[in-house]
């Protein structure tokens, strides 16, 4: 069995290795790096600049954990950069071998779909190949999505790409968008002593994420100075001298040396031959795919960003894997009920299922648990107490459908819950859990416990 | 611990009255079960507050506080000073550490504040019997 993969992020090589591991011939086409949007753009770099970040804030606060050091700390940020780089090269490195050791063939070029499993394959030097295959995937992925009158130029204007490539420390930065990607650079560049602020349309920053959660981060956000703006939408962009004005929709402007605009990402389906191929695409463009990841055509199936849905790379892995396994006749699907996410603001969030507001909008009975960092030793010994774990189960049947977690290392702590969901786990299964001491993780036995009133650390209410 | 130029509130606030505006913030008792004072967040000034009800939130190490408006009113000023030194709220609760500062919207509230001694018998009587 031969298949083509049109895109090497982590949709289409995920996908790749797993077709590879079932014994396909397998070939995949990047038109840009191995590694997609995630590694070269996206969640590698932004982390990295992140782990910079949190290094100078702890050397900054060096006084409060005893320590004496002499001189002053400040961001290289060429240096950042450079780090940066290393970590992603070795990444994109990492893949690469991946692809020689199960034998995928990874072709640089760009591929446009011709014909019944056949790719044509556009080289740089102007040259093209036809690739045939039994099956395509598609996993061209998404782009940083434009608004009218801020086109991106990479000097003024920024996209979240530019973003992770910084040439300088903006004094002042203009962020449209306060959702993950927005957030997340807020507090990058606020450590680095840029002077931020958020513009977001919606009345609350991260507003994907549980009503509690984005109250907490907004807290967080005003303790670090950064000004957040909502219910805001702006108008237009006047580049003036060294900086950039920009209109607001409540008739003020706001002036600063660089705009960053994360507004969401748009799907990558021009001229990949959709059309050709007679493969279906809805409004946005993003390419309608059934639970077993095929499209609209036998024998294409299409993963990740492209589709429209979340877009999250350990989602479009996922996909992936289902989507290599039912090309080879299996029969896989993807839960989609338990899709953990991770935003690495200062402090982190990790959330997995319901939020509350949706739980109730479905009519579901439902209680919440809740316990905070703050009572936890381990968060005093660490000097990181602000946060809470948050967890919504269905009353009566007492099932996790879900948990949200604000604070330090709430992404990885997001995943027992995760786990305990995937197998339909209790808030009781977790409460009568032993968690080590002294641990992060004992916040999310105490909320279990929470929900029914009988948390150890906590007053009696 | 606790002066008798103030009036005191349940909640464990004080007011200072001069003329039609009042000085609010918390009281030893509050600053003391709170232990170590983090953060105050700042309330909008000219917004209104209702007696009863809060008029900002206060972090600790130990917890996350509403602090509660004694009287009805409409906030004037906030003290900056806690911004960047949150802590002198531990350190003068009745001086430095005022948080906010309200013009008055009923005067006939003050009646139903605690002076000084009516509070520390409400202290010794029941909240800390509790």
């Amino acid at each position: 069995m031969k298949i083509t993969i049109l895109g090497a992020g982590p949709g289409g090589y995920v996908a790749a290795i797993r077709a590879a591991q079932l014994g396909a011939e397998v070939t995949v086409i990047e038109e840009s790096e191995v590694g997609g949007t995630c590694l070269n753009w996206g969640c590698i770099p932004t982390k990295t600049l992140i782990a910079s970040a949190e290094v100078l804030h702890k050397v900054k606060n060096a006084h409060n954990y005893g320590l004496d050091l002499e001189g002053t700390a400040s961001p290289d940020i060429q240096k950042i950069v450079e780090r940066k780089n290393r970590v992603v090269g070795t990444q994109v490195k990492g893949i690469r071998a991946l692809f020689k050791s199960w034998r995928v063939n990874l072709v640089e070029g760009r591929g446009r779909i011709e014909g019944p499993g056949k790719i044509r394959v556009a080289f740089k030097n102007g040259s093209s190949e036809d690739i045939h295959s039994d099956k395509i995937i598609i996993a061209t992925g998404s782009r940083p999505a434009q608004i009218p009158g801020f086109s991106f130029d990479g000097l003024h204007i920024l996209s979240s790409d530019h973003a992770t490539n910084p040439a300088f420390i903006p004094r002042s930065l203009i962020i449209i968008g306060a959702g993950v990607i927005g957030c997340e650079f807020a507090f990058i560049n606020n450590e680095f002593g840029a002077d931020v602020t958020l513009v977001e349309m919606m009345p609350h920053a991260v507003s994907g994420e549980d009503d509690e959660i984005s109250e907490l981060l907004e807290r967080e956000l005003k303790k670090k100075k950064i000004k957040l703006l909502t219910n805001t939408s702006v108008e237009k962009a006047v580049v003036k001298g060294e900086g950039i004005s920009v209109q607001l929709s409540d008739g003020n402007t706001l002036e600063a040396e660089q705009v960053l605009v994360s507004v969401g990402r748009t799907v990558n389906t021009k001229d990949i031959g959709l059309e050709t191929a007679g493969v279906k695409t809805g409004q946005k463009g993003e390419i309608m795919v059934d639970s077993c990841m095929q499209t609209s055509v036998k024998d294409i199936y299409a993963v990740g960003d492209v589709t429209g849905g979340i877009m999250l790379a350990h989602l479009a892995s996922r996909e992936g894997i289902v989507a290599a396994e039912n090309a080879l006749g299996g029969n896989a699907t993807v839960n989609y009920d338990v899709v953990p996410a991770a935003i690495f603001t200062s402090p982190e969030i990790g959330s997995v299922g319901l939020r509350e507001r949706q739980a109730a909008a479905k009519g579901i009975k439902y209680k919440t648990g809740r316990f905070p960092y703050r009572a936890l030793g381990k968060a005093h010994a660490m000097g990181e107490i602000t946060g809470m774990f948050k967890i919504i189960s269905e009353e009566g049947t007492d099932r996790i459908l879900g948990a949200h977690i604000i604070g330090p290392h709430a992404s990885d702590l997001v995943h027992e819950i995760a786990v305990a969901m995937e197998k339909g786990l209790s808030v009781r299964d977790i409460a009568r859990t032993i968690h080590a001491h002294p641990t992060l993780a004992e916040g999310i036995m105490e909320a279990a416990e929470d929900v029914h009133g009988s948390a150890i650390h906590c007053l009696k209410r | 611990m606790y002066p008798d130029d103030v009036k005191y509130h349940k909640e464990h606030a004080w007011v200072k009255i001069s003329g039609s505006k009042a000085t609010i913030g918390i009281t030893f008792y509050a600053q003391e079960s709170l232990g170590d004072i983090v953060y105050v967040d700042a309330p909008e000034v000219e917004s209104t507050v209702e007696a009863g009800t809060e008029l900002t939130q206060i972090e600790s190490t130990k917890a996350t506080s509403s602090v509660i408006c004694p009287l009805s009113g409409t906030i004037l000023e906030f003290n900056e000073e806690l911004i960047d030194s949150p802590e002198i709220i531990n350190e003068d609760p009745y001086g430095k550490g005022w948080i906010a500062v309200i013009e008055l919207e009923d005067k006939s509230e003050i009646g139903a504040l605690m002076d000084a001694d009516e509070y520390e018998k409400y202290l010794d009587e029941e909240v800390k019997l509790k």
